[in-house]
């Protein structure tokens, strides 16, 4: 599985302003069935590891800081 | 600091003592794991929250008492209702919406006459699906409420409980200013077969807006005799193609041989989903003298209406 170096390019992207994941919050990571984001050690905060993704949306629909945008491809939308 | 992710989701005695930290953040962490253990005993602790001092953290709670039900999450979910931010009081409404239990009506009951329209309107949201026999009375009182966004809910509520006692108010509803709530209330008469019922349907058959005419022609395929098929009929001239769709369909389902001609008139519409419903519509009414006209149609580009004509040809034999 490619890994994502360079996280602006990711189709996942985390406000780590909002997000709260320092404060325990693993919402994204539990709901993602591929398994694609994790919290980092670095930041504390969520991120997408591996650049896979459904765009299957509850990463963004259950964050509870609205933390999370899905960059859903225009030959998707 | 990074915390761990909370693992043991069982623990309540730490998720209790996170409820009381000083950051918000953190309380609101503590009500997501509550609401993840989706253990009842964790209501209790969820409806501490409501009265957090941070209108994030009594979000949280409210979103995640929906998660729950019974009388003690809704009774928070009802205090939450009054919450002074609307965000707060939205999502108690929406999560009352999902309670189930009728024994959880109790508080409800208590709100329909508040003096805050929003939490009317919510308390009514959450006793709709509860099918409580004593919120007939309290949603009869609503229908007369000042503001529409009331009234609609409270027609849901007296709807929902398809009792013949309800039928008087229904039918005033459907002369009610507000077309939506005119609309619920033609809506719920579906359950009646009295000749008021009947009666008020044929009326809303001429109502101004087409949303109220549609739900009349759909409910009038539901009373199960003919008799008011010329009404029916005469919905086909109605310009809104929606209202056509359902008259046809209601024609269909009572079986009116009489309407076969008129019913075949949709078969030259633009709008396919129309000649798909009147294709559908003669094949359930039978009657030879739909043959030439849906022999016209078995080429049509439409695969939908294609198949409903082939279908409908079949029935006719
Ligand atoms: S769900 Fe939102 S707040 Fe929680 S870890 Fe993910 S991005 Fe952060
Ligand atoms: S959109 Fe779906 S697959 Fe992509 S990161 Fe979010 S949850 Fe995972």
């Amino acid at each position: 599985m490619p890994l994502a170096n360079t996280p602006t390019s990711v189709p996942v992207e985390v406000d780590e302003g909002k997000c709260i994941a320092d404060k325990g919050c693993t919402v994204c990571v539990d709901v993602c069935p591929l398994d694609v984001l994790r919290i980092s050690d670095l930041t504390g905060k969520a991120y997408m590891k591996y650049d896979e993704c459904w765009y299957c949306m509850p990463c963004e629909a259950d964050c509870p800081t609205d933390a999370v945008t899905v960059n859903i491809p225009y030959l998707l939308r | 600091m990074v915390f761990e992710p909370f693992e043991e989701e069982s623990d309540f005695e730490e998720l209790a003592e996170r409820l009381d930290d000083p950051d918000p953040a953190i309380r609101r962490v503590a009500v997501l794991n509550l609401a993840d253990t989706a253990d009842p005993e964790a209501i209790t602790l969820i409806a501490r929250a409501i009265s957090d001092s941070s209108p994030e953290v009594r979000l949280q709670a409210a979103i995640a008492l929906g998660e729950f039900d019974g009388l003690e999450a809704a009774a928070a979910l009802c205090e939450a209702l009054q919450d002074g931010d609307s965000g707060v009081s939205r999502a108690a409404a929406d999560s009352l919406a999902e309670i189930k239990d009728p024994h959880a009506g109790e508080p409800m009951l208590a709100l329909t006459s508040h003096q805050d329209p929003k939490v009317r309107e919510g308390a009514l949201l959450g006793l709709k699906q509860l099918r409580r026999p004593d919120a007939l009375a309290n949603g009869i009182k609503a229908m007369n409420d000042p503001v529409p966004a009331v009234r609609i809910q409270a027609v849901g509520v007296v709807g929902y409980l398809k009792a013949e006692e309800a039928l008087p108010a229904l039918i005033a509803g459907c002369r009610d200013d507000e077309p939506e709530v005119r609309r619920t209330a033609v809506g719920a008469l579906a359950f009646s077969k009295s000749a008021h019922a009947v009666e008020a349907l044929v009326n809303a058959t001429a109502d101004d807006n087409w949303t109220v005419r549609e739900i009349a022609a759909e409910v009038l395929g539901k009373q199960d005799s003919g008799t008011r098929a010329s009404e029916l009929m005469g919905l086909l001239e109605d310009p809104f193609w929606q209202v056509r769709v359902k008259a046809v369909r209601s024609l269909g389902k009572l079986r009116v041989s009489a309407a076969v001609d008129k019913i075949a008139t949709q078969l030259d519409e633009t709008v396919s989903n129309l000649r798909k419903e009147a294709a559908a519509a003669l094949g359930e009414i039978a009657d030879p003298a739909a043959l030439p006209y849906l022999e016209k149609l078995v080429d049509d580009p439409d695969p939908d209406v294609r198949k409903n004509v082939r279908w409908a040809l079949g029935q006719i034999g």
